[in-house]
């Protein structure tokens, strides 16, 4: 009797495909609607953000520094974002990038200026201790089959503190030599040099999310892991995948942070995976699996960096004289926001369903 | 003297239910009278549970009347239904698994308000007498999550005691008890009847029925074919009532005498999935049916096959290879394909699209170096929505917009595509419409042309006798006989049904 | 005795961790310091009786810490501002149940995960202190600090205090009808739902539960000294889940109960002097919290593969 079955999911309308009006369609899209919020957003900001200092030069979010600014502040939680993309699409959940990311800059800067490694080896290193971070992720989530949510609060717990230890709360890291520096706060080819690799990583994870079989695996799992499963997916092995991926990932945004700030300390990172989480569900990834898109987390992440960096240059009385906490309490606002919208439709559909039944 | 009969405790007038295009009710008529055991008959899918959640509120009919106590009721929920003393037993009950047993029957059975203390001893002793009056030797104190299924159900049915319901339904009650739990159910249901209760009793097993209900009423294809006294059936009468239509050529004939032995299980068994010691031999070229009762392990063993719950005793050999079976992925590489009994949660994944779900189990050798090829998918999608005669909008509407058979077309196309040497259909066409039924029926046969060892599990007893070239019957999680193909109805269901003939 | 093994088996580890304390630093038993350190955690121990609602419940709520420090700087401008100390209380107590039905609201009314949408909810809060407060400290009148008691009798005002809300929350949850049906969503909804227990409803109230302890719980913090930091809930999920967890309340919901939780506090507890007396830096506190989580749902993962 699975004909009326209760799943609400089941009955809910897919995703729509683009095909006959494809123009409409894509108008519709999730994506273009964020891309025009975005578009107003950054109108908003260089209409009141910007303005003409006494020397009579244009300062302010209207400037090319102000917008490179913001692509370079964008890396590390982009970066972060990307990862989380198909862990979200999977019906997962990592909450210890941020916390990882911190361990990883201080591992990268230890390794580096106490164990005397070369700066390349040293980023290996890092980069390999962050797939292996992720990896603990995975082996409990995927051969112990515990909760996501909790195996990733504990980790949270644990690579931040493991950060704390290392520097007993106050050692930093810092002398970086100009090469390495140059990573995090030059330009390469007229860009920032770290979006490069951000944009490398965002490519790569596209292709992986939309044009191989990964992509495919992560989002049958999300709409149901036991449909993956009797179609003979390796399901545990491509949740794993989602898992060390983050974790490589995050210890590559931990050497660009530690790059633009010249600095490597415990707190880095601090926070980060709530803004990572927001701009994927903002980017209408959902969080309960299967939809979503790499572009849409660009987006999204996009429109968060806009707003960090738009807030700052805002007037005094418009900001509140306090960029950074208004950028946090808006984030936090505007998930909220996000999910209650992206559930909105099926509590809807499921009311109107239970009055007809009633 | 002429006594008029007392009003019925629920009537049924002409109930009909669709689902999509399926019509699971057909507008049945049934009643329930005080101090009763009204049996319920027929094969799966013939409308039984349909019927049962409309006379518990959980579904709302189409059309027709539901009389409950004299009354006219327009809008039964769940809710009405417990108030108006209707309980119902679902096989799979609906209880607190980490509670003890005492404190699942308080629950059911207290209400009032939030803030009430809780007499932990007047509940343990209400669990105690209402376990001994259901005959269940089960400590209050026990917590139900380590309890077995079968016990399980007693407290269930100790709940609906303890409610006073004046209608109980009982679904199948029996289908995992033990001998000895299940005359000990017995008594319970005698007892209900005795205290003016009317019971509505499922079940498959014949016997039962003869030995405890008063009347039976079955369903054949959503409509009831009558309601008679038990006293004035016997086994053969019933059978030929639930079998009904006469198996004839509906059914395309075997073209093509079986070939090598490409499957052979030699006492395979599992026991966390609950199959033991089947020993059988499967043949290129021939399809081989399945009979057997819900909760058979017909589906277990296929489990088995498939990698989900893995062989743990036994031998499987495929082309007289013993191999192990440890994983779907392995079992699609050894050649063996499922298409199982519960397509939207297993079948299909409804929200992704025809092409992507066709696609989804030769993932490695359609896309190789993991690229997705959008090109040969969409060509492979066309070829079997072509071959399989798919009815959609086009390769890229998702799952769930297509009907029950065209969702199973598309099962069956995943599994296909893997290029099988066995397949395995699981119930391939419960819930299908006729016309998709005698479409698949006819792909079926062609694949076995085409040398695919064929197993194909079914409830629907002309289906297996129509379709089979042998039938192997299973019963309690093992193979009890294997019949010739176009064996007698009467004679598959009577081994199905354990013994009695 | 199997049923209560993983409350025993917490017991019996904080015992362990006490007797080797007994040993290389008897110091830590004096008196003095030990009720210090016992007033220090009345206030955890109140926000963790409300954690372990939520967690029964099958919900998890990470924005305590930030709903704390709300709390903490409203009831300090309130007693600053001269209010009388009950009705300070019963304000905080009130602003902690409206933030608590934000969350029960979110996760109850609109079915989304309880991970993040307290995650949103912990981080609106904190950042909207911060606006607000711009990181400044609030001075409390003298008659705030212990009550207007003496240093000892405000201290085991709060330990007593808190002991209360342990026993009555412990007992309520274990014989009134109410606690039951916490348990009764906690491990089958659905079956709730068939009950008569309304689920949505039972999961908002637990939320709005945990709030207003958490208010109390607040004030019972900034009476400890003679201001009021802005941001004194910082990293106090983590401490409360923990102790929650590690007292073997079930992250899956339905199982454990506030005893358990009471002893995996302790034990927490514990952890940070033991590490001082054994001369290894508090920094590895955090450290050490994570691996005791990810341990405690290990063991419980463990046992319920071993279980099927």
């Amino acid at each position: 009797m699975s004909i009326a079955g209760k799943k609400l999911t089941g009955s809910a309308p897919a995703e729509p495909r683009p095909s006959g009006s494809w123009a409409l369609q894509l108008l519709f899209r999730h994506e273009t609607l964020l891309l025009l919020v975005l578009v107003v957003e950054w109108l908003l900001f260089y209409h009141y953000g910007t303005t003409t200092n006494r020397r009579g030069l244009v300062v302010g979010f209207g400037t090319l520094d102000r917008q490179f600014d913001i692509l370079r502040h964008s890396c590390e939680i982009g970066l972060l974002a990307l990862a989380l993309t198909p862990i979200i699409l999977t019906a997962g959940i990592d909450l210890s990038v941020g916390s990882l990311l911190g361990l990883c800059a201080i591992l990268f800067g230890k390794l580096w200026h106490d164990g005397g490694l070369s700066i390349a080896t040293a980023a290996s290193l890092t980069l390999v201790i962050g797939a292996g971070a992720g990896g603990l992720n995975a082996t409990l989530i995927t051969a112990l089959r515990l909760p996501p949510l909790i195996v990733t609060l504990g980790t949270y717990s644990l690579f931040r503190g493991l950060a704390e230890a290392i520097t007993h709360g106050a050692v930093t890291y810092t002398d970086f030599p100009d090469s390495f520096l140059f990573l995090g706060q030059e330009r390469w080819l007229g860009l920032p040099t770290q979006a490069w690799l951000f944009l490398l990583v965002a490519v790569a994870m596209w292709l992986l999310v939309h044009r191989t079989v990964f992509g495919r695996s992560f989002r049958a799992i999300g709409f149901s892991p036991e449909g993956a499963r009797y179609a003979g997916l390796p399901v545990e092995r491509r949740v794993a995948l989602g898992y060390v991926l983050a974790g490589l990932i995050a210890a590559l945004a931990a050497i660009i942070y530690t790059a633009r700030l010249g600095q490597a300390k415990a707190d880095a990172g601090t926070g980060y995976e709530l803004f990572a989480i927001t701009a994927v569900v903002l980017g209408g990834t959902s969080i309960f699996g299967g939809t979503g898109s790499i572009t849409g987390t660009l987006l999204g992440v996009a429109a968060i960096a806009v707003l960090r960096s738009g807030l700052a240059t805002l007037p005094v009385v418009l900001r509140l004289n306090a960029a950074e906490e208004m950028s946090g309490l808006l984030t936090g606002a505007l998930l909220i926001v996000a999910l209650a919208g992206s559930v909105l439709p099926k509590i809807l559909s499921s009311l109107g369903a239970r009055r007809q039944a009633g | 003297m002429a006594v008029t009969p007392p009003q019925p405790l629920l009537t049924l007038r002409r109930v009909a239910k669709n689902f999509g295009g399926v019509r699971a009710l057909r507008g049945v008529d049934f009643d329930l009278h005080a101090g009763e055991v009204h049996a319920l008959l027929g094969e799966n899918g013939a409308g039984k549970s349909t019927l049962i959640k409309v006379a518990t509120g959980a579904h709302t009919p189409d059309s027709g009347e539901i009389i409950v106590g004299g009354r006219s009721l327009s809008g039964l929920t769940p809710a009405l239904a417990q108030q108006l003393g209707i309980a119902c037993i679902y096989q799979q009950p609906a209880l607190f698994p980490d509670l003890t047993v005492a404190e699942n029957i308080g629950l059911r059975l207290e209400h009032g308000r939030a803030l009430r203390r809780i007499d932990w001893p007047a509940r343990r002793t209400q669990a105690a007498t209402l376990l001994v009056r259901v005959g269940a030797t089960i400590a209050p104190d026990a917590e139900v999550g380590t309890l077995s299924m079968p016990e399980q159900q007693l407290v269930e049915i100790a709940c609906a005691v303890g409610a006073g319901a004046r209608i109980v339904i009982m679904d199948e009650p029996t289908a995992a008890l033990t001998q000895r739990e299940q005359e000990r159910l017995f008594t319970v249901v005698r007892e209900l009847r005795a205290a003016g209760t009317g019971v509505i009793y499922i079940s498959h097993r014949l016997e039962e029925i003869f030995a405890l209900a008063d009347r039976v009423t079955v369903l054949r294809d959503g409509e009831s074919v009558g309601t008679h006294p038990v006293a004035a059936m016997d086994q053969a009468a019933l059978i030929k009532l639930m079998v009904g239509r006469e198996v004839s050529q509906l059914y395309p004939p075997a073209e093509s005498p079986p070939g090598d032995v490409v499957l052979a299980l030699q006492n395979t068994g599992c026991a966390a999935g609950g199959v033991r010691d089947v020993s059988l031999e499967v043949r290129a070229g021939e399809v081989l049916g399945l009979a057997g009762l819900v909760g058979a392990g017909r589906t277990e063993l296929a489990r088995v096959l498939f990698g989900i719950t893995p062989a743990d005793a036994g031998e499987i050999r495929l082309n007289g290879q013993v191999v192990t079976i440890a994983s779907p992925p392995e079992a699609i590489a050894r050649g063996i394909a499922y298409v199982p009994e519960d397509r939207r949660r297993h079948g299909v994944i409804l929200e992704m699209p025809i092409a992507q779900n066709m696609t989804m189990a030769i993932h490695s050798r359609l896309f190789p170096g993991a690229w997705l090829r959008d090109g040969a998918e969409r060509t492979l999608a066309l070829d079997y929505v072509r071959d399989l005669a798919v009815k959609c909008a086009g390769c890229d509407a998702p799952g769930g917009s297509l009907s029950g058979g065209n969702q199973q077309k598309v099962s069956l196309a995943r599994w296909l595509a893997t290029k099988p040497r066995v397949l395995i259909l699981d119930e391939p066409t419960q819930g299908v419409d006729v016309g998709a039924k005698s479409e698949i029926h006819k792909i079926i046969r062609r694949l076995a042309k085409e040398g695919l060892a064929v197993i194909m599990i079914s409830s629907d007893l002309p289906e297996v006798l129509g379709m089979s070239d042998r039938i192997g019957v299973m019963r309690g999680g093992t193979l009890t006989a294997v019949l010739p193909g176009g064996s007698d109805a009467h004679v598959v269901m009577a081994t199905a049904l354990g013994g009695v003939t | 005795m199997k049923k209560y093994f993983r409350e025993l088996s917490v017991t019996a580890a904080l015992l362990l961790v006490l007797l080797l304390l007994a040993v290389v630093a008897p110091a830590f038993f004096q008196p003095q310091p030990l009720l210090s350190l016992v007033t220090r955690e009345a206030p955890t121990l109140v926000v963790a009786c409300g954690m372990a609602l939520v967690i029964i419940c099958r919900q998890i709520d990470i924005s305590v810490g930030s709903v704390f420090s709300v709390c903490s700087v409203a009831a300090g401008l309130l007693a600053a501002h001269g209010w009388p100390l009950p009705l300070v209380i019963l304000a905080s107590a009130a602003l902690g149940a409206l933030l608590g039905s934000v969350n029960g609201g979110l996760v109850a009314g609109l079915r989304l995960p309880s991970i993040v949408v307290t995650l949103a909810t912990m981080v609106t809060l904190r950042q909207g202190l911060n606006l607000v407060r711009q990181g400044e400290f609030v001075n409390l009148p003298d008659r705030v600090q212990w009550f207007g008691l003496s240093q000892a009798a405000g201290q085991w005002t709060l330990v007593v205090l808190a002991l209360a809300v342990l026993v009555a929350l412990g007992l309520a949850m274990r014989h009134l009808a109410a606690g039951r049906q916490v348990y009764a969503v906690g491990t089958n909804a659905e079956a709730a739902r068939l009950a008569g227990i309304p689920p949505q409803r039972v999961t908002f109230l637990v939320f709005v539960f945990l709030g207003a302890l958490t208010g109390l719980a607040a004030v019972m913090n900034i009476v400890q000294s003679p201001q009021v930091q802005p941001l004194s809930g910082a990293g106090l999920e983590l401490k409360v889940i923990a102790a929650v967890v590690v007292g073997g309340v079930a992250i899956s919901g339905g199982r454990g109960n506030l005893w358990g939780a009471f002893a995996g506090l302790l034990l927490l507890a514990c952890v940070s002097p033991a590490l001082t007396h054994l001369h290894i830096e508090a920094y590895w506190e955090k450290a050490i919290q994570g691996a005791i989580i990810l341990l405690a749902v290990v063991a419980d993962g463990i046992r319920q593969r071993r279980g099927e």
